[in-house]
């Protein structure tokens, strides 16, 4: 795979977004939560006059704990409705250096359901996220 | 009105024209398309049906004709020979030109369009003659024909999207700017053309929204005509009923829902309700109804088209079904009643046997839902044999502004749709009352008790029980729903931009979308049909459409009355039968203006009688005046008062009151004597179309019997009657019980309705009632004052 990449934190991990997928890159201002939504999703907020639906990506796994405020999100838009990331951080845009590939034995439960799969760059391999799975939150806990 | 539908048909036509092009040059080489064949199909039955609004009688044989033999291929009765192809090619040709002509508002193009609709026929020798003519008539006449200019432009939605979203980051940035300006502090330099350049924005933000929305009237104006002519065709009698046209959608949504509707209405029509005589066998009123109604919920429209035909024949549909291969019988035989309404909408699929002009061969159905769920709509059918046939039609508004309430708990701002708004309170307000059944909030409102939830507890913020520290936002689902939420502020009204939410916020099932406020906020609209569906606050929503007449409230037989106080200009306490109170307004002092003894009032925006009971209202400028809207139904009077009381609910009957007349009696009240107002001399003073009692006619009700005076009384009051006192002589009418045979035998004069305790024993032609047969009752004092009316003019004259 040839192509940049956003990449960023998610809890304690180096993941990437396709930058082709990646609308901007913004400060979040006020998120207002959205009472009984799911969990993983933080509320909404606005980005010139359009609303945002703000996702913690560390809920979204299905992970413990919340997402470190970070200053910056990624907004990716997904069938028409924009939603903003929030992760621990966002580093910078890397080159990818490899194709996609996966990894013997997957990459853990959680992660492997929004994997695409990983991806050498120039500062080590990074797990590339599949945005649309990432979104749809965590599978419901069967009873 | 006519020259707009004009212009849409002309323009829909050419842009079909336009589209098809393509597909008639692969038909021509290929006619064994089905695809492509569909599509003329399609195109030719389109036409067709559009010509049901005018009166294009060439287009419409011409376009019937193509449909015909199309329709035989379609369905394998005939091969597509080149021949059949050149004259199909041949009258979509000629359909362009007539087009053509109607735009520029020419005359007809010459020709003979019965040559054309022959070479269609199977054993028509000769056709390539008439091609090749056909072909140079085209040549010829299209150079002619430059078409006119254009009155009107067509752009791309997604442009005027582009421009709607830029005005709106606009007005955003002015309002950044303006608050800095206030920080900054007043410069009258900068003020000035800071606030023209406001009063610009708006403007132009209003006419982008204007520019993309249109009410749905745009679409019903049309629909009268069209059924006028469609039934008339049929020798049936319908009449349509519309409701909602002040629902506005996006332009482009009207357009594309125009044909599916035109066609529902049409199949409704032709397939749905039956000729006169056969509607009366069956027990019908011999005109059948057509009710069209729109309505907004949350961010989607809901199109409801229903008759009160013969509703859909599953038998029939299952049949066919399997005879066209659709499913197999043992599929069929495991379907439900509306899995197997809802093959209707299979591709291919028709029931009518016979080709008519009308609806032709069922082809409507699977484009209509093809057209639909292009859109992201979708339709449903119900249907009850012998009652009628509902379709409904549910769109998404992608882009559409909703006028809604926003109120808040907790801090945060929602919005409401105001279209379920009926009414809003002051938890504190004396005549709101609230109470618990079982973990139930109820409110009274109105003397009645309605369900309430609390906005905490419906989102999970903060839950509590309603109080009257909150405010009640009374909302009305259907006809009869009707429920509560209390929340802790209500903000405005406003006209808010509503667009789709996440799916994965969707799915609480509370909200129907959201919008930004004009700080740039983001806000959640409730979905308020659903949120009163969750808690089981709505009844079926499926109405009945052969129910004709609205179902009466049954009466409960609650033994007391309610009665509004409040403190008269005068300082003392009076009451007031809350059966009169129509709502409770606040208005300024200087609405009122006093002549004389007559006074009054400017309420939204019409001018109502002041009635004015005692003490004086003259010094009433820069305070608001509290106002019970009085109304009879007939007329509507204003009573101001000082102070509101609450509502109580009296048991006892009023003590008559001796003198004073304006006084209907004296209730105990808490120990205290308060004296009723008599709402009938009110009326009959200050009511401008109110009867004067002395003319009402006067209904003698049993004696001592409470029933009689707290049930009836109220009714035979609201029917225009006067009650009759014990001094009265003479009495229009007499209700007695029908075991009351003292009474029966003392009536002096007049009409008898009797009342019986046994349903069994009411007569259908004689004036013997049920007790609780409240429509019986109401229609059977009408027929007698009616009667009476007559004879009392009558003698009047002589």
């Amino acid at each position: 795979m040839t192509g940049l990449l956003v990449m960023v934190d998610i809890a304690g991990r180096r993941a990437a977004i396709p930058a082709a997928e990646v609308n901007s890159v913004i400060e979040l201002e006020k998120v207002y939560p959205i009472p009984r939504a799911p969990d993983y999703v933080t509320g909404l907020s606005a980005m010139r006059s359009q609303s945002l639906t703000v996702v913690d990506c560390r809920k979204a796994l299905g992970l413990q704990g919340e997402s470190d405020a970070a200053e910056r999100a990624p907004v990716v838009d997904i069938d028409g409705h924009l939603y903003a990331l929030l992760v621990d951080a966002v580093d910078d845009v890397a080159e990818a250096q490899s194709e996609i590939t996966a990894v013997a034995g997957g990459f853990g439960k959680n992660w492997q359901r929004v994997a695409h799969g990983m991806v050498e760059t120039a500062d080590g391999p990074a797990l590339v996220i599949d945005v649309r799975c990432l979104i749809e939150g965590p599978p419901a806990v069967a009873a | 009105m006519m020259d707009d539908l004009l212009e849409d048909f002309v323009a829909e036509t050419r842009e079909m024209l336009e589209a098809i092009e393509g597909e008639l040059v692969a038909w021509e080489a290929q006619p064994t398309d089905r695809a492509r064949l569909d599509h003329i199909f399609r195109f030719v039955h389109t036409v067709k049906g559009n010509c049901g609004f005018f009166d294009f009688p060439r287009l419409e044989a011409l376009s019937h004709a193509a449909e015909s033999a199309l329709a035989e291929v379609r369905s394998d009765r005939r091969h597509p020979d080149s021949r059949l192809v050149s004259a199909i090619l041949a009258i979509i040709d000629r359909i362009t030109l007539i087009v053509g002509a109607i735009e520029a508002g020419k005359e007809m193009p010459e020709g003979d369009d019965e040559f054309l609709i022959a070479a269609l026929e199977a054993d028509a020798i000769d056709v390539g003659e008439t091609v090749a003519m056909q072909a140079a008539q085209r040549v010829s006449q299209s150079t002619e024909n430059a078409p006119a200019a254009p009155r009107s432009i067509r752009l791309p939605v997604e442009l005027l999207d582009r421009v709607m979203s830029g005005v709106s980051d606009m007005v955003l940035a002015r309002n950044d700017l303006a608050r800095r300006l206030r920080d900054a502090g007043s410069d009258p330099t900068i003020d000035g053309p800071f606030d023209r350049l406001s009063g610009i924005l708006a403007d132009v933000r209003e006419a982008i929204t204007k520019m993309r929305m249109q009410r749905i009237e745009h679409l019903f104006n049309a629909i009268p005509r069209l059924v006028r002519d469609v039934s008339s065709q049929l020798d049936k009698q319908v009449m349509v009923d519309f409701s909602g046209g002040e629902v506005e959608l996006d332009r482009e949504m009207i357009e594309v829902i125009r044909d599916p509707v035109t066609h529902l209405i049409r199949n409704a029509i032709d397939h749905g309700i039956e000729k006169p005589s056969v509607r009366l066998a069956a027990g019908k009123r011999e005109i059948g109804m057509l009710a069209i109604s729109a309505r907004q919920s949350g961010n989607r429209i809901m199109i409801v088209i229903s008759d009160d035909g013969a509703g859909l024949d599953t038998a029939a549909i299952g049949k066919k079904a399997v005879s066209s291969s659709l499913i197999s019988q043992a599929e069929l035989d495991a379907m439900s009643h509306d899995a197997i309404t809802s093959l209707i909408f299979e591709p291919g699929f028709s029931t009518a046997d016979q080709v008519s002009e009308i609806s032709g061969r069922g082809v409507g159905m699977d484009v209509v839902r093809a057209n639909i769920e292009k859109i992201g709509g979708s339709i449903k059918v119900s249907s009850n044999p012998g009652e009628g046939t509902m379709f409904y039609l549910q769109i998404p508004l992608t882009l559409s502004i909703i006028s809604a309430l926003t109120v808040s708990v907790a801090g945060q701002r929602f919005a409401i749709p105001q279209s379920y708004v009926e009414e809003i309170a002051h938890g504190a307000a004396g005549w709101v009352d609230f109470a618990q059944a079982g973990d139930t909030d109820l409110v009274t409102f109105r003397g009645s008790r309605i369900p309430c939830l609390t906005l905490n507890n419906i989102l999970g913020v903060n839950p509590r029980a309603a109080g009257s520290d909150q405010r009640l936002v009374l909302l009305k689902l259907g006809k009869d729903d009707l429920f509560a939420i209390s929340v802790d502020k209500i903000h405005d009204q406003e006209d808010l931009v509503i667009k789709p939410l996440a799916p994965a916020v969707m799915q609480s099932g509370i909200y129907a979308g959201t919008t930004l406020l004009d700080d740039g906020s983001p806000v959640l609209m409730l979905d308020i049909p659903s949120i009163g569906a969750q808690h089981g606050l709505v009844s079926d929503a499926r109405q009945r459409p052969a129910q004709s007449a609205p179902s009466e409230p049954e009466i409960t037989d609650k033994p007391s009355r309610t009665l509004m106080l409040f403190t008269a200009f005068d300082g003392r306490e009076r009451a007031i039968g809350m059966e009169l109170v129509a709502r409770i307004d606040q208005v300024p002092g200087e609405a009122f203006s006093f002549t004389g003894a007559d006074g009054q009032v400017v309420i939204d925006d019409t001018i109502l009688p002041v009635a004015r009971i005692a003490g004086d209202m003259n010094d009433m400028s820069g305070e608001q005046i509290r106002v019970l809207r009085l109304s009879d139904s007939d007329c509507e009077l204003a009573l101001p008062v000082s102070e509101l009381g609450e509502t109580v609910a009296i048991t006892d009957n009023l003590t008559p009151a001796n003198s004073d007349t304006d006084i209907e009696g004296t209730a105990l009240i808490g120990g205290k004597p308060v004296p009723v107002i008599d709402g009938y001399q009110l009326f009959a003073r200050y009511g401008q179309s109110g009867v004067a009692p002395a003319d009402r006619l006067v209904c003698r009700l049993p004696q001592d019997d409470p029933w009689a005076s707290r049930m009836l009384a109220p009714l035979v009051a609201a029917a225009g009657y006067r009650i009759a006192q014990s001094h009265d002589n003479h009495a229009d009418v007499t209700i007695a019980m029908a075991d009351d045979l003292d009474l029966l035998s003392t009536a002096l004069s007049g009409e008898i309705i009797t009342i019986h305790n046994d349903p069994d024993r009411t007569g259908t032609n004689d004036n013997s009632i049920y007790r609780y047969d409240r429509s019986g009752l109401v229609s059977a004092l009408r027929g007698v004052s009616a009667g009476l009316g007559k004879v009392r003019n009558a003698g009047g004259g002589s």
